[in-house]
């Protein structure tokens, strides 16, 4: 793919990594939200940079990234529901 | 020949997917509530970034395709159930006034 296609989608994915750290929470839910929104729009830059540099390894980070954002959203709504992880 | 249609799907695919991302991030900055936050976040951010990771079939790079493809399936497995986490968490703890 064209870096002239490649390298704006990556500042415009920036910019809403940016944008989302504005994100004014009034409680803990819209926290959690926020975080797995973020977590999503770092997945996306991390497969832009692999569509970049035309590499794999990206992806690698990619998806172990969701991986770990699935795993904390759901632990924090957990905590948040019943007051434990397991509980 | 392929490349460049590949080149032109893999454009259309990531202009698709930036504005749906940027839909849903704007959706979550400007909605009140938690379940109109999470809206905006389960149903327009799950799309947008598999159209952002399928436009990596532009690459013709074997090995990216394949983790590509891989981050998809995860993405289409796991959205739903955070996102229903959440709602879960949220609801519960309106209702328990906690």
């Amino acid at each position: 793919m064209p870096a002239v296609v490649v390298v704006p989608a990556m500042v415009w994915v920036t910019l809403l990594l940016v944008a989302g750290g504005l994100v004014r929470a009034r409680d803990v839910q819209q926290r959690v939200v926020a975080l797995d929104l973020l977590a999503v729009v770092a997945v996306a830059l991390l497969a832009l940079l692999s569509c970049f540099w035309d590499v794999g390894y990206y992806l690698d980070a990619a998806v172990a990234l969701s991986l770990l954002s699935f795993v904390a959203t759901v632990a924090a709504a957990r905590y948040l529901a019943s007051g434990g992880p397991f509980g | 020949m392929i490349s460049i249609v590949l080149d032109v799907v893999g454009a259309v695919l990531l202009v698709i997917g930036l504005t749906l991302m940027t839909i849903s991030l704007y959706g979550v900055l400007r909605m009140p509530d938690t379940y109109s936050q999470l809206h905006a976040q389960g149903l327009a951010t799950g799309p947008g970034v598999i159209a952002v990771l399928a436009s990596s079939v532009a690459t013709e790079n074997a090995a990216v395709i394949t983790f590509a493809a891989l981050a998809i399936a995860f993405v289409v497995l796991t959205s739903p159930v955070s996102g229903h986490a959440i709602a879960r968490a949220a609801h519960r703890r309106d209702n328990t006034g906690g």
